[in-house]
């Protein structure tokens, strides 16, 4: 049983990554602020049913993803689950290894991935479908295991495994995009 | 391409998200260290996987931090029965 009375400060370290993670998720501040707002509210109403000493910080982001999920279900009248194509591994590694001119150093491809700018891959996180982009901001930008992250979403370990592995190819097929259209990779 | 590098790439997520036991990482650690292009695509795909963890962090503006005080001050009425992690299982 956690105490209310000390809410705030135990959850005050969390607030600045919730606020970021609600911002990838809405995609827009003033959604993510009000997103973020609610959520912490449902947390101090719900404080104490945490049971101190286990993980806090899982425990917030699965009442953030619920109340973006809830909120945004509404508001998009419950999106079919979207269906990605399958594309093969180290997708964005071997199209910038196919483009590169000339004999390509060893590096070419690293090298090539130095070329993109935070808003391209904000961009890129951001387009992704929710069903996608919800493990892929978990896994990769909060750090989430695969278990957590099925505890966050309520959804089975070996669905965020798809969710997530197919959400990351997706991810590099819109960066790849990018890159052609600005000529990454081909100039080195 | 080879059996060898398309099982290892196959497991390149679990591997760098350290989602496999010993004896299945051993194994691709192992393919690694024989095969170089096998190695820089991993490498390439840490990066990648580095490169939006720090991209996707946002600064957060101290006025949002401070908002965000005096709305949990203002709305601090506890309710015992609610559940804050129910609801949103249909994912």
């Amino acid at each position: 049983m956690a105490d209310q009375a000390t809410f705030e400060s135990d959850v005050a370290e969390f607030i600045p990554q919730l606020y970021s993670a609600a911002l990838r998720m809405t995609r827009n501040p003033a959604d993510a602020e009000d997103v973020l707002q609610e959520a912490l509210l449902k947390a101090f109403r719900g404080y104490h049913t945490f049971k101190t000493g286990t993980n806090l910080r899982a425990w917030l982001y699965r009442i953030l993803t619920n109340t973006f999920i809830n909120k945004y279900r509404q508001k998009s009248r419950r999106p079919a689950e979207v269906e990605l194509g399958e594309l093969e591994d180290l997708y964005l590694f071997k199209r910038l290894g196919e483009s590169a001119t000339g004999g390509a150093s060893r590096s070419a491809e690293e090298e090539a991935l130095d070329q993109f700018v935070d808003s391209d891959i904000k961009a890129a996180v951001e387009a992704l479908p929710e069903n996608f982009r919800l493990p892929v901001l978990l896994a990769d930008v909060e750090g989430f295991s695969y278990k957590e992250i099925a505890e966050i979403m309520d959804v089975p370990i070996g669905t965020v495994m798809s969710r997530l592995h197919r959400g990351r190819k997706q991810l590099q097929r819109a960066l790849w995009q990018v890159a052609e259209e600005r000529g990454i990779g081909t100039s080195s | 391409m080879k059996s060898d590098c398309r099982k290892a790439q196959a497991k390149v997520y679990l591997y760098l998200d350290s989602e496999m036991g010993f004896y299945r990482r051993w194994r691709v650690r192992r393919h690694l260290r024989l095969c170089p292009p096998c190695a820089d695509g991993f490498s390439f795909e840490s990066k990648l996987q580095q490169k939006v963890r720090e991209d996707c962090v946002e600064d957060v503006p101290e006025e949002l931090l401070d908002r965000v005080k005096v709305f949990l001050r203002d709305n601090g009425p506890t309710n015992p029965s609610a559940d804050p992690t129910a609801g949103g299982s249909d994912v």
